[in-house]
């Protein structure tokens, strides 16, 4: 199961899920912890995952994955299985960029769990401010068209599902767009038809919203 | 009959004017109703870099008494649908991942090459003739004299296309099967959880390879992901995956059998062969289809069967049904992921369904709830089945000895 390895951020994920007022998940969400406390043998090397990262991604993703540009993602605090999903996708084809699939044809598979779980236990830096007539809005845009209902509540992403929540601004439109556009390649067509029902300007208006969520 | 068809042109005429509103939701979502709204529940993705199984609780599975399970090959990253080829060599298709893979034993090992890479969702798996056949999204393709060229594999060559024309979220990942006329049997699922299907969709098809001709065999199956022969009566046995957000306990997924070329399951008008749609039961009766010979569950996610036909299990498994059930997510309270049995008797009526292998389902409230799923399942030539799960890359074996 993804979860093989216990992570800071999947714990800070449930800690602040076990705050919102669904009574029935947060049982859910306990058994959850337990069975992932229960299978944590530890399967990635986070400290060669750092010693990867440093010499091959946080030169564009930014120190300790906070990417200071805006159009390349920050991947700290992501759910390690978005990572190394991503970086298989990079590297067998599913998904294709002119600089990560060079990228990705070098690294083996315990590789890509090293990278995944180091940058998953990197605290995230945000830094975009949504403007304030967006907040309420956005909130409530993000429940609408279903983007809680995989990315989490606080759209913190758990599992394959990446964490939105904070990720820089540019980067993050730019893959609303394409998956509107049903060129950016997403598993099972599910977040290509999750888009295709939001007209462009309620896109922008969520990708101001997400992109200056912190977390608790 | 005209009169009953009128309301039927009206709702095809109004659901393609609704298909364009922005309120439709996600293909996972859509058919829910108000209540579901709110619901969390999402689909699980595999670990695509895979899972050492020395990371796993594998002495946690359970087999009956006198059976045993081991971990058989590792690194079989999303391990998919299985054969065996007359000279020993085990294939296995990929769906989230791009490659088919060929496990043949070496000096005693286990070694894994390489057959295909670079496909588009190449899930289904048959060989006819010494020619693998790979059923992609949207064609099917061949390696032609594969067992002499496994280390320098030929580029794939299409044998037909045209499989997924829409190219769009959907059913589109395909099971395939050679049968016993050497066509190659396979399904083409629902574009949507409920909706009205076109002609080649929620449909078993078949095409002869000789000479590319496509037939429509079976309607009304939402998605088989799962098929086989029964080798006396050499008729299709399938599995069917049921639609999402009714309840957590309705449909049931099924276990079908073709009597008749031209058959109807009941999709999108009936489930479970007694259950009418919400939207579309008022246009047919659940008399006028095909029910399952046996319900399997709901939201179990059944996949790959095969009738067991070795020499290795005691005798009362001789023919008997195995079933791997990839397990749900469409359900608050999770079930599945295990392989279970079925037992018929000499009428082909099912007598007996009960677990065979289980172990991977830790915490039904859990999310996720397991650590590994079953796929398929493949009796290999000295009678032992092997059990393939996607979430981490692992083939199980399952021997018996007295």
């Amino acid at each position: 199961m993804e979860s093989s390895t216990v992570l800071v951020t999947q714990n800070k994920v449930n800690m602040t899920f076990l705050k919102v007022k669904q009574n029935a998940m947060s049982l859910g969400l306990i058994a959850f912890l337990i069975s992932s406390f229960s299978l944590s043998a530890n399967a990635a090397d986070i400290a060669a995952g750092k010693a990867k990262a440093e010499a091959l991604c946080n030169a564009c993703h930014g120190p300790n994955g906070n990417s200071q540009s805006p159009d390349i993602p920050a991947l700290a605090g992501m759910p390690p299985l978005s990572i190394s999903n991503t970086l298989y996708y990079y590297r067998e084809g599913n998904r294709k960029n002119p600089i990560m699939t060079p990228i990705a044809a070098g690294l083996s598979n315990a590789e890509m769990k090293d990278v995944a779980a180091y940058y998953a236990s990197q605290a995230r830096e945000v830094t975009h401010t949504t403007k304030p007539e967006n907040v309420e809005v956005g909130a409530k845009l993000a429940q609408q068209y279903n983007c809680t209902q995989c990315h989490g509540p606080n759209l913190l992403g758990l599992q394959h599902i990446p964490r939105v929540a904070g990720q820089n601004h540019d980067y993050l439109l730019t893959q609303l767009k394409g998956f509107k556009a049903m060129t950016r390649a997403d598993m099972d067509g599910n977040m290509s038809s999750a888009v295709s029902a939001i007209k462009l300007e309620d896109l922008v208006l969520i990708g101001d919203y997400v992109a200056g969520l912190k977390s608790q | 009959m005209i009169r009953k068809l009128i309301p039927l042109i009206a709702l095809v005429v109004v659901q393609g004017a609704l298909a364009q509103t922005p309120d439709a939701p996600p293909p996972w979502k859509q058919g829910i109703s108000e209540e579901q709204t709110k619901s969390t529940l999402h689909p699980f993705a595999p670990v695509l870099t895979g899972v050492d199984a020395k990371d796993l609780p594998i002495s946690s599975l359970k087999v009956p008494a006198g059976f045993k399970v081991e971990v058989w090959m590792e690194g079989v990253t999303n391990a998919r649908s299985m054969i065996q080829s007359p000279q020993g060599t085990v294939y296995v298709s990929n769906r989230n991942g791009k490659n088919v893979y060929a496990i043949v034993e070496k000096d005693g090992k286990r070694v894994m090459k390489t057959v295909a890479k670079g496909l588009d969702t190449p899930n289904g798996i048959a060989m006819i003739d010494g020619t693998l056949y790979i059923a992609e999204r949207g064609r099917i393709v061949k390696l032609e004299n594969i067992e002499s060229l496994l280390d320098n594999p030929p580029e794939p060559v299409q044998v037909v296309d045209g499989l997924d024309p829409t190219n769009g979220p959907g059913h589109f990942w395909k099971y395939m099967v050679a049968g016993p006329d050497k066509k190659l049997y396979f399904n083409i699922g629902s574009p949507q959880n409920i909706t009205l299907p076109n002609y080649i969709q929620a449909a078993i098809l078949r095409v002869d390879p000789k000479t590319g001709v496509i037939e429509r065999i079976a309607t009304g199956v939402r998605n088989s992901v799962g098929m086989a022969f029964h080798p006396v009566t050499k008729k299709l046995w399938f599995t069917e995956h049921a639609r999402d957000w009714i309840s957590d306990d309705l449909p049931n997924d099924e276990l079908n059998v073709l009597n008749k070329v031209g058959e109807n399951f009941g999709y999108p008008f009936c489930h479970q062969g007694d259950l009418p749609d919400p939207i579309y039961g008022k246009f047919g009766s659940c008399s006028e289809f095909t029910k399952p010979v046996l319900k399997l569950g709901a939201h179990v996610a059944p996949l790959g069967l095969r009738f067991y036909t070795g020499k290795m299990f005691p005798a009362e498994y001789k023919n008997n049904i195995f079933v791997a059930r990839h397990g749900s997510w469409n359900r608050t309270s999770k079930q599945g992921y295990d392989v279970m049995r079925i037992v018929l008797d000499a009428n082909g009526k099912v007598v007996k369904y009960e677990p065979f292998l289980t172990g991977f389902l830790t915490n039904d409230k859990g999310d996720p709830p397991m650590w590994g799923r079953p796929v398929d399942v493949q009796v290999i030539a000295d009678g032992s089945m092997l059990v393939s799960d996607d979430h981490n890359g692992i083939i199980y074996r399952i021997s018996y000895a007295k």
